[in-house]
């Protein structure tokens, strides 16, 4: 089975690395995995995406023109990437920064005030891996017990002080009902 | 812990596997996409007491490297298409000096400036060359991040061990992307260059390195000796990699990242019952004919799938000699041609070929 992501959010907001610690999750998890950003003459300000690809054969494609899930951090990332997501598939958005539009029928919406939450937790830069957790609730895919494992080994020896708060980040979601 | 899988940049793991070699000196000037190699490097040369100099022009970069491989060390320099258009004379004299520069080149669209999305338009630029003269460059074309990896190992190793310039044709999207990849250890014999390098004439003649002969006879020689030493090249480093090919009536022919959608696409295209198989070319320069040519005698036919207008659609062609029918599916630039398109692609090519044979 090959399921795809999109990440997408402001410059900024981590979404990169939002994207490589899920990447890594799923590698942890001995599956084959892409990511891929986009890049280009991008701004501070402007907006960023990544795809991630994890299949449990030879991932097909790196950059596909639909997704399965769309992660969106922020209102221009909801518009533009709404209408990418598969039949059935399914939006998680920041409804911190999103607003609680439901322009189609036929796929599932997840609205979490992530902006928010982070900022409960001491930092709004945080968001992103609240955002993971997010995830991980509403995709049976995505492991939370892979994600923390990603999660340390992402941040590694040398930024080893943010593990306590990114791992806390990544939990926060359970105590908050999602819509 | 070296065998431990990793996610890596493209860009990264060729700058990695690069030290792992035992590259000793780097010189480069930045251009996306893949500035990352010479970011990685910046510190990491520094780190390791190894060589590093961010060059004033892409044309002083790639002379910096013919001058450190003159004395024997392992150098190199990465760049991108534009940018290595630059570079086309000093591969000319490298090839004509024989000289083991390892040059990456991490393609974006052209032809000019042209943009920094992902294409395959330098084949031609990297196969047949920008420079003057009959000379040739040994060109291996990775496919995934691992083989970033690999590659870029056996591209220090063939270039010294034929005293030869090589190119790794990678592109934008394998520079920019990330999947799991290990680097093991660098995997070749050290090779003696003591025969030639210019390490001082202490206790020894003095020795010079020329690209040109002075004498018509000599320099006659020379250029025989050089194709000669290709057809040993030819011989023994020619390498491609194949997929389903026995039952094969059709073969999907590929190079570099693009691979990865023509496997998805053979696949399903198996599912809807036609027989196809992927030839890959790992070696685009030697490119291996004589196997393409085997596999046209049993009577397959051929479909070059690339980004770009039909570059190396023209190898193939000029592989199989008329026996077999050899289409091309193709983009010049952008995204890659996706999975679908890639399948109703081959679809009408097929009906349109039964069209054909029922009209004759």
């Amino acid at each position: 089975m090959e399921t795809n992501f999109i990440l997408a959010g402001f410059g900024g907001q981590g979404i990169l690395l939002a994207g490589t610690v899920l990447a890594n999750a799923f590698m942890l998890e001995g599956k084959n995995v892409t990511w891929y950003p986009c890049y280009g003459a991008e701004m501070r300000g402007g907006t960023v995406n990544c795809e991630i690809v994890v299949s449990d054969e030879e991932v097909s494609s790196v950059h596909k023109q639909d997704t399965d899930i769309a992660l969106v951090l922020n209102q221009q990332s909801f518009d533009r990437f709404v209408n990418r997501v598969k039949p059935g598939g399914t939006i998680v958005s920041n409804s911190t920064l999103v607003s609680d539009s439901r322009p189609r029928s036929d796929i599932n919406y997840v609205f979490a005030p992530m902006t928010e939450i982070a900022n409960k937790l001491g930092s709004s830069k945080v968001t992103n891996i609240v955002s993971l957790g997010v995830l991980a609730s509403a995709s049976e895919i995505v492991s939370k017990e892979f994600l923390e494992r990603a999660v340390e080994k992402v941040l590694g020896e040398k930024k080893k002080e943010l593990i306590p708060l990114n791992l806390k980040a990544l939990r926060a979601i359970e105590d908050v009902c999602l819509v | 812990m070296v065998n431990e899988k990793v996610l890596i940049k493209g860009n990264y793991a060729i700058a990695q596997a690069a030290v792992n070699a035992g590259c000793q000196c780097y010189f480069g000037y930045p251009i996306t996409p893949q500035t990352e190699i010479g970011e990685y490097l910046s510190g990491k040369m520094q780190e390791l007491g190894r060589g590093y100099v961010c060059a004033e022009s892409e044309l002083a970069a790639i002379n910096m490297v013919m001058g450190a491989v003159s004395t024997g060390v392992k150098a190199m320099t990465s760049s991108s298409s534009c940018a290595v258009a630059l570079m086309q004379e000093a591969l000319s004299y490298a090839a004509s000096d024989e000289l083991p520069v390892v040059l990456v080149n991490v393609m974006r669209t052209g032809p000019g400036l042209g943009y920094i999305y992902p294409a395959q338009g330098d084949y031609n630029q990297a196969v047949y060359g920008g420079g003057n003269g009959d000379y040739k460059i040994i060109v291996l074309a990775p496919s995934t991040v691992q083989e970033c990896i690999d590659l870029t190992y056996r591209a220090f190793y063939l270039a010294q061990k034929y005293r030869n310039p090589v190119i790794l044709l990678a592109d934008g999207l394998l520079g920019q992307m990330m999947e799991p990849a290990s680097f093991g250890e660098y995997p070749y014999p050290e090779v003696d260059v003591s025969s030639w390098a210019l390490t001082g004439a202490k206790n020894r003649d003095a020795r010079s390195i020329y690209s040109v002969a002075r004498e018509e006879k000599k320099q006659i020689q020379h250029i025989y000796d050089l194709h000669k030493k290709f057809d040993v090249i030819t011989q023994n480093e020619t390498t491609f990699e194949e997929f389903n090919i026995e039952d094969a009536d059709i073969i999907l022919t590929v190079f570099g990242s693009m691979t990865r959608n023509i496997k998805a696409a053979m696949n399903v295209l198996r599912k809807k019952g036609l027989k196809v198989g992927v030839f890959r070319p790992i070696t685009l320069s030697p490119f291996p004919h004589k196997r393409i040519n085997e596999l046209a005698s049993r009577g397959k036919d051929f479909i070059v799938v690339e980004m770009n207008m039909g570059q190396m659609f023209k190898d193939v062609k000029f592989a199989v000699e008329g026996k077999v029918n050899v289409d091309l599916v193709n983009r010049p630039c952008g995204e890659w041609l996706s999975v679908e398109e890639i399948v109703s692609s081959v679809e009408k090519i097929v009906e349109g070929r039964k069209q054909y044979a029922a009209s004759v």
